[in-house]
């Protein structure tokens, strides 16, 4: 492996352990188990991190977070289930060159790198049914014609929901025996595929906004969604090309593989700890596995492969390409 | 055109590869790698010796010019400013060369006296490397200064004509050379990434 391109590796970390400090010392960020037995539980080089991940009791000294600021670290905080709480934003992470072009862009350049957006979301839905062996989804390919050469963005969202409708309508037959899924619902989610389509979401979601604040994008001005007070509507654009193609593909790994089942549900549809901890873990590896990119055709960690599109469409934006070339799986 | 003075240190940056300086001057964009890292390390702990001086501050408005000089050799009867390098290849490059100028231009003005050689201390050989400032150096500083102080946000300079420039560049990963000429083909004509072949998605 050459140097450069150890970059992005390993650069993301989850702490869930209960009671715990983050320090810094020396070079390293350390993790202390300060309300247990006192002891160092784990060290990362400072340089090599990007983004910490916090879930729940878990706090952090004061000159970590300096150190944070000065590194250029992202802190996303969580609640012990993983709902999003809020980030620590380093200072530095504005450039007011890029900031002055993505305020700048045009509804017409809005429009085409949405409609990039969602023609991906789409195609890649339907590649992802292919994989598992689910046929007659033609509409879907005629939908993502229709969302490439949208004319406005009122069309594009329609073209969007048709879609997703169609879509969902189809992913009940990816799903090994005991495992159901009629529709989709949030707020809360009715069902335990739901459940993980929605936690799952928040985690993409999450990645996609470190890799939008990593290259001083403004994650809360969008092309698509409409904007709304604490929205990342950058961040919810961006992710549509990640949904069908990674999140919903890990959904249905962890239960087709058996390594979430039932059980590991409470009332409320949420996942019980062990099983919110096995989950992470599990996800975190999903984001270091490596695929071959379709279009580059070197293998690459998905996490990376997300950064890739950040860089993408600040280069987009920027005026550094022509257009945003969304990720789009064709088989 | 800006009245910012040229830092020296960014010869060296901008002779390697104009489209890395630019991204390192307009968006900060500077990736983490191995090379950076080490290089910032040995600066730090390099020690001090007899009868050199470290660390000298210069600026000129007339040369536009500005920068730190790593050590100043003050042995002898002349004064040789010496630019400490890490090269793995256990040789020093022609841009390092336009950074020694730019400290000789600089001194020489502090001075008030000509400089008429640098030295470069290669880390990994444990050597220095006499360097004879020539009429073509200088004039290469000058052009690059104006060249440099001249750039805008608005026109990103074309990839590199020397792909092996790539390998240890530390901003590659924001940059994506082989990547921009698949997806956009037109923004490699002449340069070293023409020959990539866009893949087709569909």
């Amino acid at each position: 492996m050459k140097a450069t391109e150890g970059m992005f590796d390993e650069s993301v970390v989850y702490i869930t352990k209960q009671g715990t400090q983050v320090r810094t010392d020396g070079g390293r960020i350390v993790v202390w188990d300060v309300d247990g037995d006192g002891d160092k539980l784990v060290s990362y080089p400072t340089e090599q991190l990007d983004t910490i991940n916090v879930f729940g009791g878990v706090n952090f000294s004061t000159p970590f977070v300096a150190r944070a600021n000065e590194h250029g670290i992202v802190l996303n905080y969580f609640t012990q289930h993983g709902k999003y709480r809020g980030s620590f934003v380093p200072e530095k992470n504005t450039i007011a060159e890029v900031r002055r072009a993505q305020y700048a862009l045009s509804s017409d350049d809005e429009l085409a790198i949405a409609c990039a957006m969602i023609a991906a979301k789409i195609r890649n839905g339907r590649t992802l049914l292919g994989r598992k062996g689910v046929h007659g989804t033609d509409l879907l390919k005629d939908l993502g014609v229709r969302a490439e050469n949208a004319t406005n963005k009122d069309e594009l969202r329609g073209t969007e929901g048709e879609a997703a409708e169609r879509y969902f309508s189809r992913l009940d037959e990816t799903l090994a025996d005991g495992w159901t899924f009629e529709k989709r619902t949030k707020r809360p989610p009715e069902d335990h595929i739901n459940s993980l389509l929605s936690l799952t979401y928040v985690m993409m979601k999450n990645e996609v906004l470190s890799g939008l604040r990593q290259y001083n994008l403004d994650p809360f001005l969008g092309v698509l969604h409409a904007d709304r007070h604490g929205k990342p509507s950058l961040a919810l654009d961006l992710q549509e090309e990640f949904r069908t193609s990674f999140c919903d593909a890990f959904v249905t790994r962890l239960v087709n593989r058996g390594t979430i089942t039932h059980d590991d549900f409470n009332r409320d549809n949420r996942l019980r700890d062990e099983a919110f901890k096995t989950y992470l873990s599990k996800f975190d590896n999903y984001m270091k596995e490596e695929f071959t990119h379709p279009y580059f055709d070197y293998s690459v960690s998905r996490r990376k492969a997300i950064r890739q599109q950040v860089i993408l469409l600040r280069k987009a934006i920027v005026g550094e390409l022509d257009d945003y070339h969304a990720l789009t799986f064709t088989r | 055109m800006t009245s910012e003075l040229v830092n020296v240190s960014d010869l060296n940056q901008y002779s390697y590869c104009p489209r890395r300086y630019w991204y390192l001057h307009f968006y900060n964009t500077q990736g983490r790698n191995y090379y950076r890292v080490e290089g910032k390390t040995k600066h730090e702990n390099q020690s001090t010796r007899g009868n050199w001086l470290n660390e000298l501050y210069l600026e000129s408005e007339e040369l536009g010019l500005k920068g730190k000089i790593d050590v100043l050799d003050l042995g002898n009867d002349q004064v040789v400013p010496v630019e400490r390098k890490r090269a793995e290849s256990g040789d020093y490059y022609r841009s390092d060369e336009l950074q020694l100028a730019g400290y000789c231009l600089l001194l020489e003005e502090h001075l008030g006296e000509s400089v008429r050689e640098g030295a470069i201390y290669l880390y990994e050989t444990d050597q220095r490397m006499h360097i004879p400032i020539t009429e073509n150096h200088r004039k290469t500083v000058q052009e690059q200064i104006e060249a440099m102080r001249s750039m805008s946000v608005e026109s990103v300079p074309p990839l590199t004509d020397n792909r092996k420039k790539c390998e240890a560049c530390s901003a590659r990963e924001y940059c994506m050379p082989e990547e921009t000429a698949m997806l956009e083909p037109d923004k490699a004509t002449g340069t070293a990434f023409e020959q990539e072949i866009h893949n087709e998605s569909n």
